[in-house]
């Protein structure tokens, strides 16, 4: 298989990679030159207007949230912001496309340079074989950011798996038509497959953090195309370039990735040379596949759109959209590994969801910032555990911050035991209801009280002589055995510790 | 009504006045207007779709104001004609085009909507060049419009039938476009009133586009005030176009009477020398100059040599526009679709051949070459460039005058099939009026003689300064004043 081998691939060769990542602003309350909402799905062509649909006459006119939000992705990424740009028609025929072109941008993009750091580790990091095997970061040139709308989509009748081939006749629905798209595309800094997942997966991070898509590789409103090639270890020269398509989730972008190094080595190991094109990954088949090579390429006769006037934007404008930037993940680990001291994995699990990370944040406020790391310890274990097993949606889950803060603080008053928390916090997730009701109707509360533990203590001594001369002659171990003896005689509620401490007194 | 063809001649206001004053009904008016075109419509030819209905629904809306005592709009009761590219529900909006012959328009164009809000009756649709290219309305998949002066003539072009309707007298007003001359040169062939505003002053949402960075639509009228109460009601900022202007919209009748003294006018000299001016159109145009002054206008003369190069330009920047707007057509969504396409290539390629005419096809072969890889910079790049040349050379031509006057059009009005394959001398009709669209400038084109030798109408350009309509059609009226002319052709 090419995963396999591409270990032994990269040992000889290179590979360059650079990214086109298309996502769509699903956030925004319209399309991008016409109102119609921004929607996944629903019945086809309900979703449109004159404008989406190219009728005769009727005209664009931009969506001045999806460039705000195309600037505000360009500032997250670090990118120069172009003073001056203006959209253009790509111009070719094809039925999902109501105008025959396609307003996108050419030469003058709103973003223009930038970069993402990403950081690697695990078995992925060992694909750079260039460097020790161990975590690494590493910083991803933005060559730019553009706006542009998207298409509608084709349904293909009669074929096999909805494909073109073979099908008897195709249907259009526009509902997606103009949908604000924006296009990025990335430095051929890239050198692995898992450098590209972990761009791709940061920028979708980003970009949920910006709230301006919802990043859903499954419906497309994040879509990735790379372009990739391989050069001898040493070489310099860029070899010839494949544009890989229909990249469905990060761990295709991975896989597709890999097998086309894999299958760019076999090409030139074989004498053979790479044929510049564009090659469909199939995901069943874990292969790509030819789709067509550049020498059919449309000439898209780009010239400036005429509908619309050209875009200027002022410094003030450009800082104000600035001042909008939320905290981003990296900046908001740093911040929870400074102020509550948890370590960088955990920091970075609870840092990377907006929502998650606010969760985090008010129960920490109610429960005051010493009991952060018992409330992170929660949120990643049986809380992340019970979103996880159940698909349940943070939003959804009926535990609030003030209950994970009220859970937090019982344990540490030793209300409750560790143990007594996990039956809580499940019936609580279950329920909805506080852990103070739980622990009130289940008589969880735990007796911390000496007298009644040292009562218990003495009646499981008296009932157990054998086990009382064993532990007395040495037999030490049995301390666990009396502990459990004297939980059941207190029905569990003993305080575990004091129950301990006065076992070892007595026995002693 | 006994007098019924006697409404026909009416001007807006006193339509208005007569509904106000219950001489006659707006229901009155449109039986008058349908009577007369039944008289005249089949020499002439100037529309495609007639729609009683719209207009009955329209009149007797203006009636049910008058009867409940309420104010009425500026344009109440006027009769109305579209040219066949703007989009009104209700109606087809063909372009004269085979491949747009069966579409209705599923929302209205905002100029024709405000129009409408403003009063107007809409009377019909109008014959036009296809998609707008041509000089003469020959051009037209549904048969060539006549010219009202002499009906073996065309009305000029692409917005004929407008200017036919206008001045065959039935309609009192219509709507036309101008991408490079299409509603000033059949002004001028048909002695009408033709105005293009500035660049942005009218939305452009809902007229089918030529190109994009050209096109405006403006009023026909039998007067400068008519013209001016049209451009009052379609003028001013739209949502729905992004390159329509917030500029403030005056009221273009008040200044109309304020004459000439003092303003600044330029005949541009090199124009009247171009060959293929007729010397009755140079002569009627410095005649018109010479009025001008002696109501008191400063005189001057100028040369615009880099205009000179604007048909070339235009011929570049107009048809890759085109090319791009018309791609649209392609059989899929809506109008012509072969019946039996064996793939979606040949479905584009045969549905767009039979549905395209001749001309349409020349425009998008030339913009498609103009925008070609290798060649854009040295075809539309340099267009690009010349068009800035022009826009500066008439900014600096405005410091010294307030308006410039130029011909309309280098000819009266030619034979049917005179210049019908001669494309490049049917080109040469816009060369007057062609530098304005580049530069966004305003133009108006009004009778100022009637040929000796024919009696054809001659037609003068005022151009204004961006956004002062005021002070040109302040200019025309005024000129208009002084000729007097008697401008009612022999088929009306």
């Amino acid at each position: 298989m090419a995963k396999d081998r591409l270990a032994g691939v990269l040992e000889r060769y290179e590979a360059v990679i650079g990214l086109e990542i298309h996502t769509e602003l699903t956030s925004l309350n319209s399309k991008m030159f016409c109102g119609c909402p921004v929607a996944f799905g629903g019945e086809p062509n309900t979703r449109v207007c004159p404008v989406c649909l190219g009728m005769p006459g009727a005209l664009p006119v931009p969506n001045e949230a999806a460039v705000e939000a195309t600037v505000l992705a360009g500032l997250a990424l670090d990118c120069e912001i172009a003073p001056f740009s203006q959209f253009h028609r790509k111009q070719y025929f094809y039925p999902d496309m109501p105008k025959d072109y396609q307003i996108s941008q050419y030469d003058l993009p709103f973003c223009g340079l930038g970069h993402l750091d990403i950081e690697v580790d695990g078995e992925g990091a060992k694909q750079r074989v260039d460097l020790d095997g161990g975590p690494y970061a590493t910083r991803i040139g933005v060559t730019r950011i553009h706006l542009e709308e998207d298409t509608g989509k084709m349904v293909h009748v009669g074929g096999s798996e909805g494909r073109i081939a073979g099908a008897d006749h195709s249907l259009v629905d526009f509902n997606r038509a103009g949908t604000p798209l924006m296009e990025l595309v990335s430095e051929p800094d890239i050198r692995t497959p898992e450098e590209a997942r972990r761009f791709a997966q940061k920028l979708r991070l980003i970009m949920l953090n910006l709230g301006v898509s919802d990043c859903s590789m499954e419906e497309g409103s994040m879509r990735v195309d790379g372009n990739v090639s391989i050069r001898l270890r040493g070489e310099t020269e860029l070899g010839t370039k494949t544009e890989i398509k229909n990249m469905n989730s990060f761990k295709a972008l991975h896989d597709a990735l890999a097998f086309e190094i894999v299958r760019q080595a076999d090409v030139l190991d074989e004498g053979g040379r790479i044929v510049q094109e564009t090659r469909h990954w199939d995901v069943t088949a874990k292969r790509t596949s030819a789709l067509r090579s550049k020498e059919e390429a449309h000439d898209y006769r780009y010239f400036p759109e005429p509908d619309m006037v050209p875009f200027e934007f002022s410094a003030g404008w450009i800082d104000a959209i600035r001042a909008r930037l939320p905290e981003l993940p990296d900046a908001r680990r740093e911040r929870f590994m400074r102020d509550f001291g948890l370590s960088s994995a955990d920091a970075r699990t609870l840092s990377e969801d907006v929502e998650f990370a606010a969760f985090f944040e008010e129960a920490v406020a109610l429960a005051g910032t010493p009991l952060a790391k018992p409330i992170a310890n929660w949120m990643l274990g049986d809380f992340s555990a019970y979103l996880n097993a159940g698909t349940v949606a943070l939003s959804d889950a009926k535990v609030t911050p003030a209950m994970l803060a009220e859970l937090v603080q019982v344990i540490d008053a030793g209300t409750i035991s560790g143990k007594q928390a996990k039956q809580v916090f499940t019936e609580m997730a279950e329920t909805g209801d506080a852990p103070g009701a739980i622990i009130e109707i289940r008589g969880m509360k735990q007796v911390s009280d000496t007298g009644a533990i040292e009562a218990a203590v003495e009646r499981v001594i008296i009932a157990n002589p054998d086990e009382v001369a064993s532990y007395r002659a040495g037999k030490t171990t049995l301390i666990g055995w009396f502990v459990g003896q004297v939980m059941r005689e207190m029905r569990g509620q003993g305080n575990p510790s004091l129950v301990n401490e006065i076992l070892v007194k007595k026995l002693g | 009504m006994s007098q019924k063809t006697d409404l026909a001649g009416l001007s807006a206001r006193a339509i208005r006045e007569g509904i106000a004053g219950k001489r006659f009904s707006a229901g009155d008016v449109v039986e008058a207007t349908y009577a007369h075109i039944d008289v005249h419509e089949p020499g002439i030819h100037a529309f495609n779709e007639l729609t009683p209905d719209l207009a009955r629904a329209a009149a007797a809306h203006i009636d049910a104001k008058v009867a409940a005592g309420e104010e009425l709009p500026p344009l109440a009761g006027v009769p109305a004609a579209l040219k066949d590219n703007m989009n009104l529900v209700g109606t087809h909006t063909t372009c004269s085009s085979r491949i747009l012959s069966d579409f209705k328009s599923p929302y209205d164009c905002t100029a024709v909507r405000r129009l409408l809000d403003a009063g107007a009756l809409p009377i019909g649709k109008c014959n036009m060049d296809e998609f707008a290219f041509g000089s003469s309305t020959e051009n037209s998949a549904f048969g060539v419009t006549h010219n009202p002066w002499d009906l073996s003539r065309v009305p000029g072009g692409s917005s004929g039938g407008s200017a036919a309707a206008v001045a065959a007298r039935m309609v009192t007003v219509s709507l036309g476009s101008d991408t490079g001359g299409s509603i000033r040169q059949p002004g001028a062939l048909t002695g009408t009133v033709a105005m293009k505003p500035t660049y942005g002053r009218v939305s452009r949402y809902g007229i089918v586009a030529f190109a994009s960075s050209l096109d405006q639509i403006g009023p026909f009228s039998r007067s400068v005030e008519d013209a001016a109460l049209v451009l009052n009601a379609i003028s001013g900022h739209d949502d729905t176009d992004a390159t329509s202007v917030r500029e403030p919209v005056p009221d273009f009748t008040a200044t109309l009477g304020d004459g000439v003294k003092g303003l600044r006018v330029g005949l541009v000299r090199d124009m009247l020398d171009l060959e293929g001016c007729a010397a009755e159109v140079r002569e009627a145009t410095e005649m018109s100059v010479r009025t001008l002054e002696s109501l008191g206008a400063q005189v001057g003369e100028i040369d615009l040599p880099m205009s000179q190069h604007g048909l070339a330009a235009y011929y570049i920047i107009g048809p890759a526009e085109a090319s791009s707007n018309l791609a649209r057509f392609d059989g899929i969504r809506y109008g012509h679709r072969v019946s039996d396409p064996s793939d979606v290539v040949d479905l584009y390629m045969r549905s767009r051949a039979e549905g395209f005419g001749p001309e349409t096809i020349r425009r998008i072969m030339l913009g498609t070459y103009a925008l070609s890889a290798g060649y854009y910079d040295a075809y539309y790049g340099t267009a690009q460039k010349t068009r800035t040349l022009i826009t500066r050379e008439f900014d600096a031509a405005f410091e010294q005058f307030d308006v410039l006057v130029t011909p309309t059009s280098p000819t009266v009005a030619f034979k049917i099939g005179e210049k019908a394959e001669d494309p490049l001398s049917m080109y040469l009709s816009d060369v007057f009026t062609i530098p304005l669209n580049l530069a966004g400038l305003p133009g108006v084109s009004i009778p100022c003689a009637k040929s000796e030798s024919t009696g054809l109408p001659i037609g003068v350009q005022i151009i204004g300064k961006h956004f002062d309509e005021a002070t040109m059609l302040r200019v025309a009226a005024a000129l208009e004043g002084a000729l007097d002319l008697d401008m009612r052709p022999p088929a009306a």
